[in-house]
């Protein structure tokens, strides 16, 4: 589903992904973790064409995102996307949020729009909010209606970019039960997490990266039990400590 | 002092003040509009477009608004002349009016793009992420957003050009200020109509921009 082919990446001088080459089939997730300034955002924001990169490709279900002939807005609008800060449109209501993208981009009619959208938003919990401003609600509640804005383009893929990193603790996990259970509904997720739980119990495989490399992609038992790579080790010994 | 011609005037002086706020309007509408442009042109990666951008701003900028005006007065219509051989003038409104939409463009541009500038990259992003284009982004996303932010500082540039359309009479048009001066000197008491004017400019900017600092407090709480 997504592949991805000896990826680099320049700002400037500085090189911030190295040679990164890595694939999530079809049905899988798979974390991506490491230490802050490992290039993890960087590469899950290559994905879906957020960042350019100077050399290698990578390829979404067919289509190449490195390629200036590729739609990219159109191949954005079938892979959903997660933010870390949530990035909700402040001036529009839970209800238009969920809708605005089905209705300009999908051409969907604005009543089915609304309704997709009601529905999603049932399904991570929220549908007594549907009519708030995203300044009403908790951190938590606006991230679960960032997984159901994405979910509502019916997307073929999910990128989660560090989703539960700005969250209060109590409420890191309203936000990953929502992604435990779409993991188990079968959609493709690539995550960039801290949360070695959520590996733990949906990941199939995990990429440790460093200093913009992979490092180390192993599945999860693998991973977890007996890391090959140095660098894994300490970053594991370390987060896993407590 | 005696007041009671300025009743006798007062068709006269409406008329003008009618004229002024027409002035007024339409060029905030054309110069919000072209300074916003101007701004996505600014902030383009295309290096030729923004400093294309860069240099009309900096330009209008540097040279006097009065020099606008009688500049479009006399210069275009003769380039306009020359390029489509008519010999049709333009007028006096509408020379202004392009002057003003111009010159106010410059300085609604910036205040725009400081506005566009303090959203988030991520909303952009957020946005992309959707499947949205460029234009979508800018149009359902970030410029409502922009545009709310900046209201007031908009409003407080519109009224600056409140006081600035007076500049017309330079070209003869009659205007608020205009038909004041004009006829306070047929009756010969030109004081009293120039205080009066003074007047109606004075309650008219000072309580504009009254409502535009209480407006400003409800906006950022």
């Amino acid at each position: 589903m997504i592949s991805i082919k000896n990826v680099s990446k320049w700002y400037g001088d500085f090189q911030v992904l190295t040679d990164c080459t890595t694939e999530v089939s079809k049905g899988e997730v798979v974390v991506v973790c490491g230490p802050s300034g490992s290039g993890k955002s960087t590469l899950i924001k290559c994905v879906n064409g957020l960042e350019p990169f100077q050399s290698g490709d990578i390829i979404v279900d067919g289509i190449s995102v490195g390629s200036p002939k590729t739609d990219l807005p159109k191949l954005r609008s079938r892979v959903g996307m997660v933010f870390q800060h949530f990035e909700l449109f402040p001036h529009l209501s839970i209800t238009d949020n969920l809708a605005l993208a089905q209705i300009k981009v999908l051409g969907r009619k604005e009543d089915e729009a609304k309704k997709k959208g009601l529905a999603l938003l049932d399904r991570v919990g929220l549908s007594a909010h549907a009519a708030k401003f995203p300044g009403q609600l908790s951190g938590g509640q606006q991230q679960r209606v960032a997984i159901a804005r994405a979910l509502a383009m019916d997307p073929i893929a999910m990128l989660f970019d560090e989703p539960t990193s700005a969250l209060d603790p109590e409420m890191i996990n309203e936000v990953l039960d929502v992604m435990v259970q779409l993991a188990h509904e079968g959609m493709t997720m690539m995550c960039v997490t801290h949360e070695m739980g959520f590996a733990r119990k949906v990941a199939n495989r995990v990429i440790f990266m460093d200093k913009g490399a992979i490092v180390e992609d192993a599945n999860k038992d693998e991973f977890f039990g007996s890391p090959r790579s140095e660098r894994a080790q300490a970053f594991l010994s370390k987060i896993l400590q407590h | 002092m005696d007041f009671s011609s300025l009743v006798t005037a007062m068709p006269g002086l409406v008329s003008g003040m009618m004229l002024t706020l027409k002035l007024l309007v339409l060029a905030i509408v054309g110069g919000v509009a072209l300074g916003t442009l101007l701004a996505l042109a600014r902030l383009s990666h295309n290096k030729l477009l923004s400093n294309l951008a860069g240099f009309y701003v900096n330009y209008f900028r540097s040279i006097p608004l009065l020099l606008v005006i009688t500049w479009f007065y006399f210069v275009v219509p003769f380039i306009i002349g020359w390029l489509t051989g008519t010999n049709e003038p333009i007028g006096a409104f509408y020379s202004c009016l392009v002057a003003f939409m111009m010159f106010e463009a410059a300085y609604y541009c910036e205040i725009v793009r400081a506005g566009i500038q303090s959203i988030s990259r991520g909303q952009v992003n957020a946005a992309y992420a959707l499947g949205m284009t460029y234009s979508q982004t800018m149009r359902l996303v970030i410029l409502p957003q922009a545009f709310r932010k900046m209201t007031p500082l908009l409003l407080q540039q519109s009224i600056i050009l409140f006081q600035d359309t007076s500049l017309v009479y330079a070209v003869g048009l009659m205007d608020f200020l205009n038909s004041a001066r004009s006829a306070g000197d047929i009756v010969g008491e030109l004081h009293q109509f120039l205080l009066f004017a003074g007047l109606v400019y004075f309650i008219i900017s000072f309580g504009a921009s009254t409502l535009v600092k209480r407006l400003q407090k409800r906006l950022t709480v």
